[in-house]
């Protein structure tokens, strides 16, 4: 399995076999946000660039903006993720995901954190 | 390092558009300057505002609330009918210290609150769950409870909620909208209507809104080292394009009924 990505806003990205890039939503911001009442993600065709809105997410106190971490179309959506949104808790690295994105340019991965960095970061 | 002044905007009233694109900017504001910023704002009308995600069919069909303006906050939490209440908006960079999690800047704003009205005589504290607490999603906000409201004890009867905040976390700033209920709105049902302070305190009101706010502010300062700075103008007064830009977008049924 790739590597994780992690953008500074917390989302993470796995660049997938065919070019797609796997995108969800890194265990600290989940846990940071605590009792997740509701999602909205895109829909498919969405066209996102980096640093962009890509969904939002409430918590019992807090709405957080997603933000997409690469640029590309949105090719596939978790569309039983906001029904079932413990499943970001218990998986986020798996079958919590939210989107996949065919990347405008894949170069744009290597901006983003790996693992130690972002670990880092989240310990700053 | 955060800046070590807070300021601070006393708003005339305004209507929930107006008011809303104002406390977005806020947020940019509070990036601008490094630190927290704090407004407080009146209503021109009594006025529902919404969390961002709640049914708009839902209080549209709720008939205590029939006949008042409906705005759509960008920020979580449940429906609150201000025209009573003293409302709030907060905003601090995401690298403060209360920028980091929803629960910093809610305890820290809150804990102030609980401050002040112990200093004028009430049992205030801070909420903690219990399995007793009503549904969290109820479409009002002074029907739910959730850790850290502030709450005020009457003998053996249930606390009742006086202050709730909710937030927008954006890319770099969080903006924290909160109400502190004064007193019951006389503009809706009983099944809406809510005790505030004023009925708390049985007659024995030794505070303005005014008052109540200063000091929660000088208690806020207190708490985060900081130097008060009080603002000459309205803080939507030298914000143009951009606040006409956003006030659209408040205005827009689009957004109201996004949900």
């Amino acid at each position: 399995m790739a590597e994780l990505k992690f953008a500074k806003s917390h989302e993470w990205v796995r660049p997938e076999t065919g070019g797609l890039a796997t995108v969800g939503i890194s265990k600290y911001a989940v846990e940071a946000l605590t009792d997740l009442v509701f999602m909205q993600l895109p829909p498919v065709g969405k066209k996102v660039k980096a640093g962009e809105s890509l969904g939002e997410i409430e918590s019992v106190k807090a709405v957080s903006d997603i933000y997409a971490p690469v640029s590309g179309e949105v090719v596939e959506v978790n569309a039983a993720l906001p029904n079932q949104l413990d499943t970001l808790g218990a998986d986020p690295y798996g079958a919590g995901w939210l989107v996949r994105i065919k990347p405008d340019d894949p170069a744009e991965l290597a901006g983003l954190l790996d693992q130690a960095a972002y670990d880092a970061l989240v310990k700053s | 390092m955060s800046s070590d002044v807070l300021p601070v905007w006393w708003d005339p009233a305004a209507d929930g558009p107006a008011n809303m694109a104002a406390d977005e900017l806020l947020a940019e504001e509070a990036v601008r300057r490094d630190g927290l910023v704090i407004r407080v704002y009146a209503w021109s009308a009594p006025t529902v505002s919404l969390g961002a995600f709640q049914p708009f069919a839902e209080a549209e069909a709720c008939a205590a609330i029939a006949g008042l303006p409906i705005v759509r906050r960008p920020s979580g939490g449940g429906a609150i009918i201000h025209g009573t209440d003293l409302t709030y908006a907060a905003a601090v960079p995401k690298g403060h210290p209360w920028g980091g999690t929803p629960q910093a800047l809610y305890d820290g704003l809150h804990a102030a609150m609980v401050d002040v009205l112990r200093d004028h005589g009430f049992d205030a504290r801070l909420h903690a769950p219990s399995a007793d607490d009503p549904p969290a999603d109820a479409l009002l906000c002074f029907s739910r409870r959730s850790p850290g409201d502030v709450v005020v004890r009457q003998g053996d009867a249930p606390a009742a909620k006086v202050m709730g905040s909710a937030q927008r976390r954006l890319g770099t700033a969080v903006l924290q909208h909160g109400s502190l209920l004064l007193s019951a709105c006389p503009r809706v049902a009983d099944a809406a209507r809510h005790v505030g302070l004023a009925e708390l305190a049985r007659g024995r009101v030794d505070w303005t809104a005014r008052s109540l706010a200063e000091r929660w502010i000088a208690g806020i300062a207190v708490a985060g080292g900081l130097t008060t700075a009080e603002q000459p103008a309205a803080f939507a007064a030298n914000l143009g394009e951009r606040a006409a830009v956003r006030d659209a977008h408040f205005r827009d049924p689009r957004w109201t009924g996004r949900r």
